[in-house]
């Protein structure tokens, strides 16, 4: 066991090096002018602006730029913002969008694991009758439609019948938070209830099940006590990954809300060519959902006695 | 029982050449049941008709409009028109008609999200297929793998639309380049799971090429997957498109699509709800049409539902 997480560990970082790096080099093919905001490409001339360059070293061939970047990540030092905060270091920038985005995430991480699961086990209770209808036109929905459009109905419905508040405020963040989290629990609750029922209706097909009903155990106790218990488990292996998802923000939800948040920063920072801030990003991102999942296997094993997966090493 | 009664039951049968040589389903075709079973689903019929008509309108829908999509101009008079005689879809808020640019944006839709599909299919199958049939290329593909799905499809997206540009090749092409993961994933798993059954084995015993293993004894199994995926990735493809538009990295300005007709909406749709009822109707509609289309013809597709 130890020896098994101890490996994964390391391969998690591996992994999140190389897709570090690869983001490191793709930016850096970018041409330098974006470098500058409009005021600064006006003021300068072109050889103030290679100075300028050349002393951030940014004008040094890409390996020697890799390797100190790399001496920075060792210490998780990003550097400086150069445009969306000029020279404000990244951690802090990001800290503050992360609480943020992380209110939103674990409000509706939670409203969706409850209902969802909620959800699923009364379409599993009465599969085939009209709750699991209702239930499976409900992820159908959510699974093909655009999710552009479903908040947009989302909005819609919110902002004209219910007369919340149509944009995200940091003044009023209470009620202009309850669209955001609606949209972002939308397609989570799917998902959760989908899942919930397949793993439900599949374990309550089971000898050991169809024992207990011989038993004359009550149908209620029968589907707490086993089948949601058994059925849970395969569930709670995305609960880690998703839940540290959360932290980072949706970046569509974000945008349509004008949520000032960790998915907002991102685009921006893409957008306006911030070089060290989408590298802090992309390597929270990459972190956060490798950790995930490294969590929701070790969770697994804990939760189920049965699954070892020290043994094969394969986890996929 | 009598033993006369067991004598009856027990008759030696005659040795024909003929019977011996004669099997179940002689007139068995996988695609003729594969068309019967679909055709048992009624309302999945009705819904692959409505698709194909929706697409079709989309063509039809152009060519009948009132104005051209490249000769729209913006007219301060006639903003914010509600559906009309004159304007069918009514205006926007730049006072141009919306039937041609709503129809317009399904049709790119709908074609961004099939040449994806196919493009993914391809790749991916004939990837999945080594991947799972080769055994020493399954650990670098394994890595490659994970270092590409760990990278957030828009975070990707976004610095394909930076540093090569905007455009429908360029964001089909980078499109492929990720979706054929899933696909390839989804193949090398059922391959890996095929390729060592004892038919297979006695397959290659006799010499039989691996192609052919692969085509003909294999791929059977993997139709209905890959049908399976291709359903999700229209709906995926012309979600992902919108979101990319929406966030201003999309096809470009100049190319109406969902997104972007959305997000010019985004502002005025509060007050003028039709700028949104329209686009997102038929798109929905397209969208959720294939996906059921596609869970029907998957399930059809399936061997283990023959016969």
């Amino acid at each position: 066991m130890a020896k098994y997480t101890v490996k994964r560990l390391l391969q998690s970082l591996l992994t999140v090096f190389i897709i570090v790096s690869i983001v490191f080099v793709l930016m850096r093919m970018l041409p330098t002018d974006y470098y500058f905001t409009e005021e600064q490409q006006m003021k300068y001339d072109e050889e103030t602006k290679h100075d300028m360059l050349q002393a951030a070293g940014l004008l040094d061939p890409i390996p020697t730029q890799l390797f100190r970047f790399y001496r920075g990540l060792l210490r998780l030092d990003f550097g400086e913002s150069r445009r969306i905060q000029t020279g404000v270091s990244v951690w802090s920038i990001v800290a503050g969008k992360f609480t943020i985005s992380m209110r939103l995430g674990l409000i509706a991480m939670a409203i969706s694991l409850a209902v969802g699961v909620i959800l699923g086990v009364l379409q599993a209770r009465q599969k085939d009758r009209l709750m699991d209808h209702v239930g499976t036109v409900y992820t159908v929905f959510v699974n093909s439609v655009p999710p552009l459009v479903s908040y947009s109905l989302v909005l819609a419905f919110g902002a004209r019948i219910l007369k919340l508040p149509s944009l995200y405020s940091n003044r009023n963040p209470g009620p202009s938070s309850i669209l955001p989290i609606a949209c972002l629990a939308l397609t989570s609750i799917a998902h959760y209830a989908l899942w919930t029922r397949r793993y439900m209706v599949d374990e309550s097909t089971k000898d050991y099940i169809k024992l207990a009903r011989i038993k004359g155990m009550s149908s209620q106790s029968i589907m707490v006590r086993h089948v949601l218990k058994n059925a849970f488990v395969p569930l709670a292996q995305y609960i880690p990954a998703s839940l540290l998802l959360t932290l980072g923000g949706s970046l569509l939800v974000e945008r349509f809300f004008s949520v000032p948040g960790m998915g907002t920063l991102m685009t921006d920072a893409i957008n306006r060519y911030d070089t060290n801030v989408v590298q802090g990003c992309v390597f929270l991102y990459a972190s956060l959902g490798i950790i995930g999942v490294f969590l929701g296997d070790i969770l697994m094993m804990i939760l189920d006695p049965r699954i070892k997966l020290a043994g094969g090493g394969e986890t996929r | 029982m009598s033993k006369v009664n067991q004598d009856e039951l027990f008759r030696v049968v005659e040795y024909s050449a003929d019977a011996a040589e004669r099997i179940g389903y002689s007139n068995y075709s996988y695609w003729r049941s594969v068309w019967h079973n679909f055709l048992k689903k009624k309302s999945a019929v009705f819904m692959a008709i409505v698709f194909i008509v929706l697409v079709v309108f989309t063509f039809i829908a152009l060519a009948i409009g009132k104005y051209q999509y490249t000769e729209l101009v913006s007219n301060r008079e006639t903003t914010f028109l509600g559906p009309c005689a004159e304007y069918w879809f009514g205006t926007d808020n730049l006072g141009r008609d919306y039937w041609c640019q709503v129809w317009y944006a399904a049709q790119v839709s709908i074609k961004l999200a099939l040449v994806v599909a196919v493009g993914e299919a391809i790749v991916g199958v004939a990837i999945g297929c080594l991947w799972g049939y080769v055994r020493w290329l399954d650990r670098p593909l394994t890595e490659l793998y994970n270092v590409i799905n760990n990278i957030p499809t828009v975070i990707y997206m976004t610095l394909v639309a930076l540093i090569v540009g905007q455009g429908f090749g360029i964001m089909a092409t980078a499109m492929i380049a990720i979706g054929w993961l899933v696909m390839a994933r989804n193949v090398r798993n059922l391959v890996l799971m095929y390729r060592d059954r004892e038919y297979n084995l006695a397959s290659r015993c006799l010499g039989t090429p691996v192609w052919r293993v692969l085509v003909k004894n294999i791929f059977p199994y993997l139709i209905s997957v890959i049908i399976l995926r291709l359903a999700l990735s229209i709906p995926g493809t012309i979600a992902l498109e919108s979101t990319l538009s929406y966030l201003g990295l999309g096809l470009g300005a100049a190319t109406p699509s969902l997104g972007l007709l959305l997000r010019n909406a985004r502002n005025f749709f509060l007050d003028y709800p039709y700028l949104l009822i329209e686009p997102a109707v038929i798109v929905s509609l397209i969208t959720v049409t294939f996906y059921l289309v596609g869970n029907a013809v998957s399930d059809a597709a399936d061997p283990r539902n023959h016969v």
